[in-house]
């Protein structure tokens, strides 16, 4: 593999460890730096740390989204382009730990931190109102905005920690940490949609913590494994490697949006700040993939022929979630609702070519690439349109036409007309032709129709306020720098900044303010990615080439020659057709129900909430509560009973006890009268005993 | 020298308690040191032990009370598992108890029971044979009486009386037991399980019929349910005693007890051909359930913590019960975790209520701004019983699991997740409460009966035991691969004692 790599810097390789104990630590310290300042502001109300609430006590305390802060994946940025592959054995960690670098995890760990990178620079714009008011001295925007500090850091060492773990309790702490930490970003509004959405995340959370933990318990105690590649043979043969490998395929699903477990996603994306939902969707839902692709035995030899079914199950269940989400989401109204809903369905994509892994094992060393660059460029194109949900909300200083040309050019990428979607729509097409599954490619052709359709409908529903937007800053009394902005019209009664260089409303419309400039980045980031990512994983794509290679014609091998040095293959002129068809398909549906269903559109956003099924499960589930606390009720009120029936047949004991100390007593007063008459008695018994003798003779 | 270390370590804190009892209820100063150089001493002494122990040296003290009848005081690696955690452990509880009892009455009562106590648990943890253990067991009862009492409000002699009620019904088992033990087998010494083995299958009904009457009798402190109805209401007394009863003391003393019986004095070998672990097992695992499940029913914060002890303890019963060397060292490691988690827990639940009146849970909303460290370190303790990692609560149920699977038990394993999602059902709700609700601090309500503002959140005698408790119990699960780790002393005893041929 490393003769065949032909990664990007092989002049300069620094030591792995280094490297990667800077790319985790980094942003713990991060973190640790915020949870000091709010410690230091949370002692503020006690009187020997009061200070006037104005004076600074340190920048990280006011601004606690400061340069430093967004450096946190820039570490493992260096990972990816600097870390040589290998290993790195922990012995006191855990119960032994063990850290890996390869292309595989080079192209995963590329694309999240790259998200995370860019979406924490748009985070320090999109909080700038909400800064500025910290640095005036609101406690609660500067809590809020500390809190949001120490978790994005730690989710996204989760993260990192998830990506290189090869052993099984590092993996497990890194899917916590970064589950648990993306908990405070969901909630970051506080608001009762946000304390619902973050419900419903964290609920389903601790479920699929649940199976994962079982699953990866039995697999690991079956095999003695400590290595998730230990635990992925192990589940190949074991007896019941089947229901481990259905625990784990549900409980890493929760995160990947399986359909049925998708619930926490279309409530946790609308309600969380938009450089959140951008990770959370971007990458996080990753996890998920991670997971299966790390513990299930996908392209292994030998592997149970049991499998197959949990193959077909999770064929299905993606198919299913590919066209359910697409249905559901077209109904929403609001556009990050949409973009969630995009998520299920493309995630339900991904699940259906990760299942071939168990169907047809032969084919997934291409598939397997395959599977990661889908899932890198999903990555990427949904970041940059979560990214743009927020440029649409808050305009910068673009032409229309360009603005939306931009915010249009992911969405197009996504729906697979151009740029990385277009190559990765190619390359799953060829790859399953020549695995041999047509269907499969067909109903994946329909899915994107699906996705079309999508994407219009989060286009429109942005498109909406804009001009709504627009419309009402050309009347006069407004300018547009007072422009529609729904964190600082929230509490417009506050103060503006008594400082003008933080003071948001001049700068963050600039094309070079944070939010503006890392959403191109994002676009560009997403679009370069077949360029990019095989120059900087080389030996994977080469793998693919190779694998490719066997099943294709030869018009094509030179195709693939070239895609060792630029990245995966465009496809042939000839071959677009056949590729956009579902596009023109799906902008075809989206005027047509468009255009019909306007006059019952907001019915049917009201009959389909987002978060679909939540709705009725949660009333279920209180239902069941309070039917469970009534039973434990029950349950306390017959133990108390028993133990009262005991103590009663105490007192019992103990009245008899008393009544026989009583008729001692009383046979103690009475002993003498009751001596004399026994004596009497005796007395005459003998008396009348001795009546036929003679007493005196 | 053999016999001086036992003897010693044992008079640490017999003979505080008797200067205890000696010195005037004002003589604050001289009590405190007397305490903590007391716990020093006993903590350097068990590690003195235990290097000894692994040097190879041989402590051991012995005399014959009547003939055939003899107190034993023996060192070895179990022993010296809970010695070590009870030492550790009562070093930080007896700081905390002196800044928890600031300026109330009746401390020289206190600290001495408090002292009497912490000796009896250390000659349950030294003794050599089930006599003299009982003796110790049975002081342990007697000397947790007064402190559980210590209120003296009505409420809090009507626990006492029930916490007697329950011990002492459950000595006077383990006392028939013992007897009729010594009856069947003579002066048994820990260790010597092949007597009992070599008694013949005409005494196995005699033996699984004791055997089920000790485990009553130690399942009675250890809280199994249906005998853990003491536990909760016990609750009534002051945050160090109920750190003492769930961590330290009380709870782990029956728990020894049980990993006594079932390695020492039957021998697990033995008991898996007996066919008494299964039972071990269902009882464990009907606790843990029971347990969260009442648990999660709780509206304050000490009897939630309560119940989430009776589930948790059972985790030591159940590693017993799942016959194999993973099971036994979970059985182990838990012992040791369970404490520096659940110590921390009881302390935090201490501080909140000392420093803000706060004894229910829908009180809690918005303390981590008043009060960051102790909700810190209440965060790090919760999320070890949950079992994330790293804290070392994911160590103990991953052994546990570990442990299942290779007893051929792997249904065991919907009982660990069950209870870890009953875990976080109960114990995520504070902890948004505490970290993510809007209380008093963010100016909504005010507190029940908030203290005079110190210099610190609390009283630092309060917070730096809960921090460090709540440091060990990370630091024991990060590095969970170091040498001297619970993870790795529990390794070494087992393989040590029970796997050497």
């Amino acid at each position: 593999m490393t003769e065949l790599s032909l990664a990007p810097f092989p002049l300069l390789r620094l030591p792995l460890a280094p490297l990667l104990f800077a790319a985790l630590l980094w942003p713990l310290l991060l973190g640790l730096r915020a949870a000091l300042g709010a410690t230091i502001s949370l002692g503020q109300p006690r009187p020997h740390l009061s200070r006037p609430l104005n004076q600074p006590l340190s920048q990280s305390l006011h601004q606690p989204l400061d340069w430093l802060w967004i450096s946190a994946p820039w570490p493992a940025l260096a990972l990816v382009v600097l870390g040589p592959d290998g290993s790195l054995w922990l012995e006191a960690w855990l119960l032994g730990g063990c850290w890996e670098l390869d292309d595989q995890r080079r192209l995963l760990l590329a694309f999240s931190a790259l998200l995370w990178g860019l979406a924490g620079w748009y985070a320090r714009g999109y909080f700038a109102a909400e800064q500025a008011q910290a640095a005036a001295g609101d406690p609660d925007s500067r809590a809020r905005l500390l809190r949001f500090a120490l978790f994005w850091p730690l989710a996204l060492c989760g993260n990192l920690l998830l990506l290189v773990a090869e052993d099984i309790a590092s993996f497990y702490l890194g899917f916590a940490l970064m589950t648990f930490s993306a908990y405070p970003l969901v909630i970051h509004n506080g608001t009762r949609e946000a304390r619902t959405g973050g419900l419903a995340y964290l609920v389903m959370a601790v479920l699929g913590e649940g199976m994962i933990l079982a699953g990866l318990l039995w697999g690991a105690g079956t095999g003695s494994a400590l290595t998730l590649s230990e635990l992925r043979a192990t589940l190949a043969t074991a007896d019941m490697g089947l229901w481990m490998g259905l625990l784990l395929w549900l409980g890493f699903g929760v995160k990947a949006g399986v359909i049925g477990l998708h619930l926490w996603l279309p409530l946790a994306h609308p309600v969380a700040p938009t450089p959140a939902s951008a990770v959370l969707s971007g990458v996080m839902i990753k996890a998920g993939l991670v997971g299966w692709l790390s513990t299930l035995p996908l392209g292994m030899a030998g592997i149970d022929d049991a499998f197959q079914g949990l193959g077909r199950a999770m064929l299905t269940a993606g198919l299913i979630g590919a066209f359910a989400a697409a249905l559901l989401g077209a109904a929403q109204r609001h556009p990050k609702a949409v973009l969630a809903y995009s998520s299920v369905s493309q995630m339900g994509m991904i699940a259906a070519l990760v299942a071939l892994g168990l169907l047809q094992p032969d084919s997934w060393p291409a598939l397997s690439v395959l599977v990661l660059f889908f899932a890198a460029h999903h990555g990427l194109s949904k970041g940059a349109l979560f990214l743009g949900v927020g440029i649409s909300e808050q305009p910068p200083r673009l032409p229309a036409w360009l603005l939306w040309t931009l915010l249009i050019l992911p969405a197009l990428s996504l729906a697979g007309a151009l740029g990385s979607g277009l190559i990765a729509k190619w390359s799953t097409k060829k790859a399953l032709e020549a695995a041999g599954e047509e269907t499969l490619a067909v109903w994946l052709s329909l899915a994107a129709v699906g996705t079309t359709l999508l994407m219009a409908r989060t286009l429109w529903r942005q498109w909406r306020p804009w001009r709504e937007t627009i419309e009402t800053n050309q009347r006069p009394g407004h300018s547009l720098s007072t422009s529609h902005r729904p964190s600082q019209t929230l509490r417009a009664s506050h103060s503006p900044s008594p400082n003008p260089s933080s003071n948001p409303d001049q700068n963050d419309q600039h094309l070079l303010a944070p939010m503006p400039l890392a959403w191109l980045l994002g676009i560009v980031a997403a679009l370069s990615l077949p360029f990019w990512a095989g120059w900087l994983a080389g030996g994977l794509t080469a793998e693919l080439a190779d694998q490719l290679a066997d099943g294709i014609d030869g018009e094509l091998e030179g195709a693939f020659s070239r895609q060792l040095a630029g990245g995966l293959a465009s496809p042939p002129l000839s071959a677009l057709p056949a590729l956009l068809w579902p596009l023109g398909l799906g902008l075809l549906f989206s005027i047509v129900l468009g255009w019909s269903l306007r006059r019952v559109a907001t019915r049917l956003s009201h009959w389909l909430p987002a978060g679909d099924l939540w709705w009725p499960l949660a009333f279920c589930g209180r239902w069941l509560w309070c039917l469970a606390r009534g039973l434990l009720q029950g349950l306390v009120i017959l133990q108390a009973a028993w133990i009262a029936w005991w103590v009663a047949r105490e007192r019992d004991g103990l009245t008899g006890l008393e009544m026989l100390t009583r008729a001692e007593g009383w046979l103690r007063r009475q002993l003498a009268l009751l001596l004399l008459a026994v004596a009497l008695g005796l007395a005459v018994v003998l008396l009348l005993n001795a009546k036929s003798t003679l007493l005196w003779p | 020298m053999t016999a001086v270390l036992p003897l010693a370590t044992l008079a640490s804190s017999l003979l505080t308690a008797a200067v205890i009892f000696m010195l005037p209820e004002q003589a604050l100063r001289t009590r405190t040191a007397l305490n903590l150089a007391a716990a020093l001493v006993k903590l350097v002494l068990v590690i003195w032990m235990a290097w000894g122990l692994i040097a190879g040296e041989v402590y051991a003290v012995e005399f014959a009370v009547v003939e055939g009848l003899s107190f034993v005081l023996r060192v070895d690696a179990l022993g010296l598992t809970f010695a070590g955690l009870s030492s550790l452990l009562w070093l930080f509880t007896t700081i905390y108890a002196i800044g928890y009892l600031e300026d109330s009455p009746n401390r020289r009562r206190f600290f001495g029971f408090f002292s009497l106590c912490v000796a009896s648990t250390l000659g349950i943890s030294l003794a050599g044979n089930l006599f003299t253990l009982l003796i110790f067991y049975e002081l342990l009862t007697l000397s947790t009486y007064p402190l559980v009492a210590h209120r003296g409000t009505p409420q809090a002699l009507a626990a006492a009386t029930v916490y007697l009620r329950y011990t002492l019904s459950a000595g006077l088992l383990l006392m028939i037991g013992m007897v009729a033990l010594q009856v069947l087998a003579g002066d048994l010494r820990f260790g010597q399980q092949e007597i009992l083995a070599e008694l013949g299958p005409a005494a196995h009904p005699w033996l699984i019929g004791l055997f089920w009457l000790l485990i009553l009798g130690f399942g009675v402190k250890a809280a199994l349910v249906p005998l853990h109805g003491w536990l909760p209401r016990a609750m009534v007394a002051p945050a160090p005693v109920s750190a003492l009863l769930h961590a330290v003391a009380v709870v782990k003393a029956g728990a020894f007890g049980i990993v006594r019986l079932v390695y020492d004095v039957y021998g697990i070998g033995f008991s898996a051909a007996l066919g008494v672990l299964e039972g071990l097992v269902v009882i464990a695992c009907i606790t843990i359930l029971y347990g969260s499940l009442r648990a999660l029913a709780q509206q304050e914060l000490k009897p939630r913590l309560a119940y989430s002890t009776v589930s948790q303890v059972a985790y030591i019963v159940l590693g017993i019960g799942l016959f194999g060397p993973l099971g036994t060292i979970a059985a182990l490691a838990h012992l040791l975790h369970q404490g520096l988690m659940k110590v921390t827990l009881f302390f935090c639940a201490g501080n909140y209520a000392e420093e803000l009146g706060i004894h229910r849970i829908d009180e809690l909303d918005g303390v981590g701004r008043r009060m960051p460290l102790s909700s810190l370190a209440f965060t790090i303790g919760a999320l070890g019983m949950i079992g994330l990692p790293p804290v070392v609560g994911f160590i103990s149920k991953w052994m546990l699991g570990m442990g299942a699977v290779q007893a051929g038990k792997p249904w065991v394993i919907a009982v660990l997740v069950a209870s870890t999602l009953l875990n976080a059902a109960y114990f995520l709700p504070i902890l948004n409460r505490l970290w993510f609700r809007r209380g008093p601090a963010h100016g909504v309500g005010a507190w029940p009966a908030e203290r005079a503002p110190s210099r610190l959140e609390t009283s630092a005698w309060l917070l730096l035991p809960a921090l460090a408790t709540a440091l060990l119990s990370l630091l024991a699960g990060m590095l969970a691969g170091l040498p001297f780790s619970p993870l790795q002393w529990a390794t070494r005893v087992v393989q040590q004692t029970y796997l050497m041929p």
